[in-house]
């Protein structure tokens, strides 16, 4: 994949970075990190806790802007159900700074290496994706309309139990 | 034990099977007790459940079993209730509540073809019924009147008089799989209980893409509104009452059921005709477990028959990317199939099948796929809108043959109440099997029809299930190899009568829904004929034949 290229798509696309919220991130960011999630360094990160889940978050979901409400809300969740959750976040956030693994490639590295924080990425990821915190019996929704994987659609489709319009609006192509 | 409850008619189970038989008798001025295990459920409820299940794939679980009345799960882990004796799995699901199992069903209600009931003499494979399809022609037609079924004429059965509405408005994705795959296949519109206009009180389809598990704007018929159907015709609906004995007398007669309370209390309800319509898993059950000295195998089963011929119809599928947008998710979940595959002499040699294409939005599943491949960062996003636009899948539908060993008996592990859970035994014959394997040959052509890419088939020997339970307590001409009459009149007990999918001697290749209330109308009509008919019917002549 050509992170560099669509890196700088995204980057193209923020606001000019107010130099006091990019100071919430960028000690924790190396150039490599922070060249993957430019959109993030504008974004407040309201809780000291949450800046580096916030900064796994954006490299993991790959998008441009974090919901502060949802942040909060996931890390709150995560934290509850993961034991030293803030140091594995920690520890993941700082092995992609110092090796520079490709978010494409985090989980074939972390698998092939057995290491311990293997979980993590999709634990994360199905929280801010599916808005399911949890596996199993200890699963639990704490998102759905504002999950990303309606979000990214919302243009074309509508979460399933919500109309999607009045009779018959399903019959032209999508646009 | 409490003061009893009487009525003209006892009807055990509040699904929409027995209360459209309650309803219809109901009318007729019986008075009429409907005995449901499980509890009243509401819509918005429902709704809600699903909105906050972290579980959006599996449509069993915004609806809980109650601890008095259990019923299958198998997500996040089998809770034991349907116990397996294989050989082969056969992992039913069902909702013991008032309104039943089509609180979540895809409302496709089908007719059989006519040949469904000929088998036996036409390709020499299963039973023939104790009816013809002319025969079940005007009881199907009052079924969808009442149900508001829409359709079209080009699926393989014929009628008398027309739908009451014109098919649903066809997702843009099913027109141009219409579209593309012809001259090959004709791809039509599926027959639905679902509203393309107001209809009954009841507004047409906004689209909501979640029929299953739940309708929340009521365009989708269910149980639940047969059974206010049933209430507003005089019916009484006694929700939580699990009945787990049927009583007889002297002379065969059914003198009584007897249920408990969720507090176990013991409750006796006489009456002078019996309904049951407990489903074809739960029915079966009770009946074995009414065994008395002088039935020492069980209610209505002098035959031997009862719990056998267990059928469904198992699937297998592929999933494919389409070359072009699609994007499944807009409109109701099940639009279209091809239905030329449902009869032909093929039938001596492989099942009969229909084709089925789903348009239940695929972003859950391309999103779980995603978050298992480790695919991150920005291509997350690419992707999953690459993919859930393309994505495509297509089933089969695969008739199963009548087979004694495939049966539903008693466990010897028992439920909260005391009461043995059901056991099923279960196998995929070899004429299921190869119509399994024909239909890959279908399955390739359609994608390569479709530009498709990233082809996957599901396993080899693998079938999914479909939950329409049939075959049960079939009905037929002689008491030595049947359960009940052609009018679901037990042949060993002048005054109980089963209504229930499970009557059905053979499944065919359609959801049996529709075929099971059509039959219990028939049932209502010989207990007691016609002076009324139901509101919303339009073409009632067939009473009179009856009367």
């Amino acid at each position: 994949m050509a992170l560099d290229e669509l890196g700088s798509v995204a980057a193209n696309r923020v606001d000019p970075v107010d130099p006091s919220r990019r100071r919430l991130l960028a000690g924790l960011l190396t150039a490599y990190t922070a060249s993957l999630i430019p959109w993030a360094l504008a974004q407040p990160a309201p809780r000291a806790d949450l800046r580096a889940f916030t900064a796994i978050s954006a490299i993991l979901v790959g998008r441009q802007a974090l919901d502060a409400a949802q942040t909060v809300r996931l890390y709150d969740a995560l934290a509850a159900t993961h034991p030293n959750f803030a140091a594995d976040v920690q520890a993941l956030l700082t092995l992609i700074n110092e090796r520079h693994i490709d978010p494409l490639q985090l989980q074939g590295v972390l698998d092939g290496e057995h290491s311990p924080l293997a979980p993590l990425p999709r634990s994360i990821m199905s929280a801010w994706a599916l808005g399911v915190v949890g596996s199993g019996e200890n699963a639990r929704c704490v998102a759905y309309e504002t999950a990303l994987d309606a979000v990214i659609v919302v243009d074309v489709l509508k979460p399933p139990t919500y109309a999607y319009g009045a009779y018959g609006s399903w019959t032209g192509k999508p646009s | 034990m409490s003061a009893e409850l009487s009525a003209d008619i006892v009807v055990i189970g509040a699904g929409i099977v027995g209360a459209l038989a309650a309803q219809r008798l109901a009318r007729q001025g019986a008075s009429v007790l409907i005995l449901e295990a499980g509890p009243r459920l509401e819509r918005a409820r429902v709704v809600a459940a699903f909105r906050n299940s972290p579980f959006k794939g599996n449509w069993m679980a915004p609806y809980p079993p109650s601890p008095w009345a259990p019923h299958p799960i198998y997500v996040p882990q089998d809770n034991g209730y349907l116990k397996q004796a294989g050989p082969y799995p056969y992992p039913a699901e069902y909702i013991r509540a008032v309104g039943g199992t089509t609180w979540h069903w895809a409302a496709q209600a089908w007719r059989l073809v006519p040949n469904d009931v000929r088998i036996k003499s036409l390709y020499g494979v299963g039973v023939d019924w104790p009816l013809t399809y002319e025969e079940l022609d005007p009881w199907y037609q009052e079924a969808e009147d009442i149900l508001g079924v829409a359709g079209a004429d080009n699926t393989g059965s014929p009628r008398q008089h027309p739908f009451p509405m014109a098919p649903v408005a066809e997702p843009w994705a099913m027109r141009r799989v219409r579209e593309r795959l012809a001259p090959t296949y004709a791809v039509v519109a599926n027959t639905v209980a679902r509203n393309s206009r107001s209809y009954d009180g009841r507004p047409a389809c906004v689209g909501n893409n979640s029929c299953q598990p739940i309708c929340p704007v009521n365009a989708q018929y269910l149980g639940i509104n047969a059974v206010e159907a049933a209430e507003a015709a005089g019916a009484k609906v006694v929700p939580n009452a699990v009945v787990y004995r049927i009583e007889h007398g002297a002379k065969g007669r059914i003198a009584a059921v007897h249920y408990y309370a969720p507090d176990k209390s013991e409750h006796r309800v006489t009456g002078k005709q019996f309904i049951l319509a407990a489903n074809g898993i739960e029915s079966p059950k009770l009946l074995l477990l009414s065994a008395s000295d002088k039935y020492p195998n069980g209610l209505a089963n002098s035959s031997g028959m009862v719990g056998r011929h267990l059928m469904d119809h198992p699937s297998t599928s592929l999933t494919f990317y389409a070359d072009e947008e699609l994007w499944l998710g807009r409109g109701p979940q099940s639009p279209s199939s091809i239905n030329t595959l449902r009869d032909g002499t093929f039938r001596s040699q492989h099942a009969a099948y229909r084709l089925d294409f789903t348009n239940i939005s695929q972003v859950l599943n391309v999103t779980n796929d995603l978050i298992k491949e480790g695919v991150y960062g920005t291509e997350f996003e690419k992707q999953l809108r690459w993919r859930a636009a393309r994505q495509i899948n297509v089933k089969n539908v695969l008739e199963v043959l009548p087979n004694p060993d495939n049966r539903i008996t008693l466990s010897s592990e028992k439920d909260a109440m005391g009461i043995p859970k059901p056991e099923a035994h279960y196998s995929i014959d070899d004429y299921t099997r190869r119509a399994a394997e024909v239909s890959k040959a279908d399955f390739a052509r359609i994608a390569k029809l479709m530009g498709g890419t990233g082809l996957r088939y599901s396993a080899d020997g693998q079938f999914a299930n479909n939950q329409h339970i049939t075959g049960t307590m079939s009905m037929g001409n002689d008491p030595a190899s049947s359960v009940v009459d052609a009018f679901g009149r037990t042949h060993d007990h002048e005054n109980l009568f089963v209504c229930s999918t499970g009557v059905m001697p053979t499944a065919a290749t359609m959801n049996s829904t529709l075929t099971g209330v059509a039959l219990a109308l028939r049932t209502a009509g010989h207990i007691l004929p016609a002076k009324n008919t139901h509101a919303g019917t339009m073409h009632s002549g067939h009473e009179a034949s009856l009367a």
